[in-house]
């Protein structure tokens, strides 16, 4: 049974006289990989700060594991681990240093458990180097090796896979998987690559001014057999086939041999059918989703920043 | 190891693991063993004295006195004869109690130095100055400040850090000059003691213990000014104006109590009370300052500075840069 790992509650922030964080409300349960997006200046940043204690909350309260950061900030903190922005360590030490130097910052973490989270992350060759000497790449790496070091239940990744190779994003993206399910760690990724997004989290949530404006399930089940999407028939006789969609109809396009009809997944077969018994030659039929960019636009309307 | 130990060992640590830090120690090394050199090879300080002592005394007295009446004569420079009237006076007070005058060795050495203690302050405020300023420089401030500590305790457990790299610093002056002063002078002996002017008149007094105080009025000036860095660095999270203010006011305190000197509110002023030396050599600056005024005025200034730190570290909300 998963519990609620990080709650928010009517969080609202207002710097100076406006108000930039207008009264959020979130829940991320354990094991769940969340994905937070929103344009530039929406707020994102401004929220993670609140949930790891770096600034303080206006109102409402954030809740780790049912404890409130506000009036118990230790026990909620322990539970903690985060990047927030760029993966920011000390240069003139090197990874290990760095390592052991918050380690201490916690009860009982042992060498053992450093070394584990070292080879987690794939830095053993690097990790006698001093960090000004690494790529952003691996100091991602050691932002993510410092964050998980005492086992949080919550996991606050901001832009995880920035600056990291393809086979790097791959890495961490199966990573932060396994974190969720072996582990049962609730993972909050904030970015705004949004296709990374779409394929590692299981919810979405879409802030903009300061406000969530929408949360849902990435690869729906329900979703994929009911929403409707483009379709795109290539056929020999394009004319004729317009014609039986006509009787069907249904509304569509056409430009030149290609037609494309608004469809959900189970009406398909049933087209092609009709197509073929009308003996139309059909080449190709592609059905173009909707990705999470043209979602992601159309709820947030471009990216303007008010 | 408790939990703050741990984080103070964090704090030493990030310290000392920088090469800057060691070039601070190579420079008091340095200057502790050029020192050594100048005494040995220009100064006359190391005279020594035989088991003719008396008499070497008394030689040494003619030889000031006739100095001095040549310069009366010629109309010398005054502070020459004040000096050699000074060492007349102390040569005589030798011969009258009758005490053999101690030769130069590493313990004086050690005494000498207490002024080197400016550099360590001047070092100790440029650690104090970065060391909030420059977690926020290197935007690590957000790693440190989200895990389950409080932020009062990283914000002590820096100042303590600050604290210990200065004593450390300070004992390594102190070492480096009785090695030092030891292979280039000897040593004096187990527990000698010298002859010092003060406010009665000329004392014998045991030579480690006046070390001791010698260093320890320094330090009084060490403590507050870094405290006053530390606090303009955690206030701005600005290093070099921490650095700059710091070194400055070091520097130029006591030239802000000399212009307002004759004000009676001066003797409010931070610098009319860090040196505490005035109190036993009897030369007090102002009418009306005690020893325990001057001592509730230092405290004040400590809490108001430590205070205004913990509030801006405490309550500021940390955002991008």
């Amino acid at each position: 049974m998963n519990q609620v790992a990080l709650e928010l509650k009517e969080v609202k922030k207002s710097i100076g006289k406006k108000e930039i964080i207008k009264g959020l409300n979130l829940q991320v349960n354990q094991g769940e990989v969340y994905g937070f997006i929103g344009p530039n200046g929406a707020g994102k940043t401004t929220t993670i700060r609140m949930i790891v204690g770096l600034m303080k909350i206006g109102s409402g309260d954030v809740r780790i594991l049912g404890e409130s950061i506000q009036s118990n900030y230790k026990e909620a903190a322990k539970n903690i681990g985060a990047i927030v922005e760029n993966p920011e360590l000390y240069p003139f030490m090197t990874g290990w240093q760095n390592l052991l130097h918050f380690a201490r910052m916690y009860q009982g973490i042992s060498k053992k458990r450093i070394k584990e989270v070292v080879s987690l992350v794939g830095l053993e060759k690097v990790i006698d180097d001093k960090v000004g000497k690494y790529s952003l790449g691996m100091r991602q790496r050691l932002g993510i090796a410092q964050a998980i070091l005492h086992n949080p239940a919550v996991l606050i990744l901001d832009e995880p896979t920035n600056g990291l190779d393809p086979a790097g994003i791959r890495e961490i993206r199966e990573y932060i998987r396994q974190l969720a399910i072996q582990e049962n760690v609730a993972v909050i990724i904030s970015s705004h690559l949004l296709s990374e997004i779409e394929l590692m989290c299981d919810r979405i949530g879409i802030i903009q001014n300061g406000e969530l404006i929408t949360e849902r399930y990435v690869n729906d089940e329900a979703d994929q057999t009911e929403a409707k999407n483009k379709v795109v028939f290539e056929v020999g006789q394009a004319e004729q086939a317009a014609n039986i969609l006509k009787d069907k109809d249904l509304s569509f396009e056409r430009d030149g041999d290609q037609i494309m009809v608004n469809l959900s997944r189970q009406e398909i077969p049933g087209i092609v059918k009709a197509l073929v018994e009308h003996n139309i030659s059909v080449y190709c039929v592609t059905e173009t989703k909707t990705t999470l960019e043209d979602q992601f636009l159309e709820v947030t309307g471009g990216n303007v920043i008010e | 190891m408790s939990k703050f130990l741990k984080l103070i060992y964090n704090e030493l640590y990030k310290i000392y693991v920088r090469q800057s830090t060691w070039v601070m120690y190579i420079l008091l090394a340095l200057i502790v063993l050029g020192g050594a050199i100048l005494t040995t090879t220009f100064d006359d300080i190391t005279t020594e004295y035989s088991d003719n002592w008396r008499e070497e005394l008394t030689q040494e007295n003619e030889k000031l006195l006739n100095q001095n009446t040549e310069m009366a004569e010629n109309s010398g420079p005054e502070f020459t004869v004040e000096y050699n009237s000074g060492e007349i006076a102390k040569n005589n007070y030798y011969l009258e109690h009758d005490i053999r005058p101690l030769n130069y060795g590493a313990w004086q050495y050690v005494q000498e130095n207490a002024g080197l203690l400016s550099f360590v302050s001047l070092f100790t405020i440029i650690i104090g100055a970065s060391v909030v300023a420059s977690e926020f420089k290197w935007g690590t401030i957000k790693l440190l400040l989200i895990r389950p500590i409080s932020r009062t305790m990283i914000l002590l457990s820096k100042f303590s850090a600050v604290l210990v790299f200065a004593l450390f610093s300070l004992v390594f002056v102190m070492l480096s000059s009785l090695l030092i002063g030891g292979i280039f002078f000897g040593f004096e002996g187990i527990n000698p003691h010298i002859v010092l002017e003060k406010t009665e008149g000329f004392t014998y007094v045991p030579l480690i213990g006046e070390t001791l105080s010698a260093y320890g009025y320094n330090i009084i000036n060490l403590v507050m000014m870094t405290t006053f860095a530390f606090m303009i660095s955690t206030i701005f999270r600005n290093s070099s104006l921490a650095i700059g203010l710091g070194i400055f006011l070091m520097m130029g305190g006591s030239m802000v109590v000399g212009i307002f000197r004759d004000y009676d509110w001066a003797k409010y002023i931070l610098f009319a009370n860090t040196d505490l030396k005035q109190y036993e050599t009897g030369n007090v600056l102002m009418e009306g300052m005690t020893l325990g005024f001057s001592i509730t005025i230092l405290i004040v200034y400590f809490i108001v500075f430590i205070s205004l730190s913990w509030v801006f570290f405490n309550k500021r909300d940390v955002a991008g840069q």
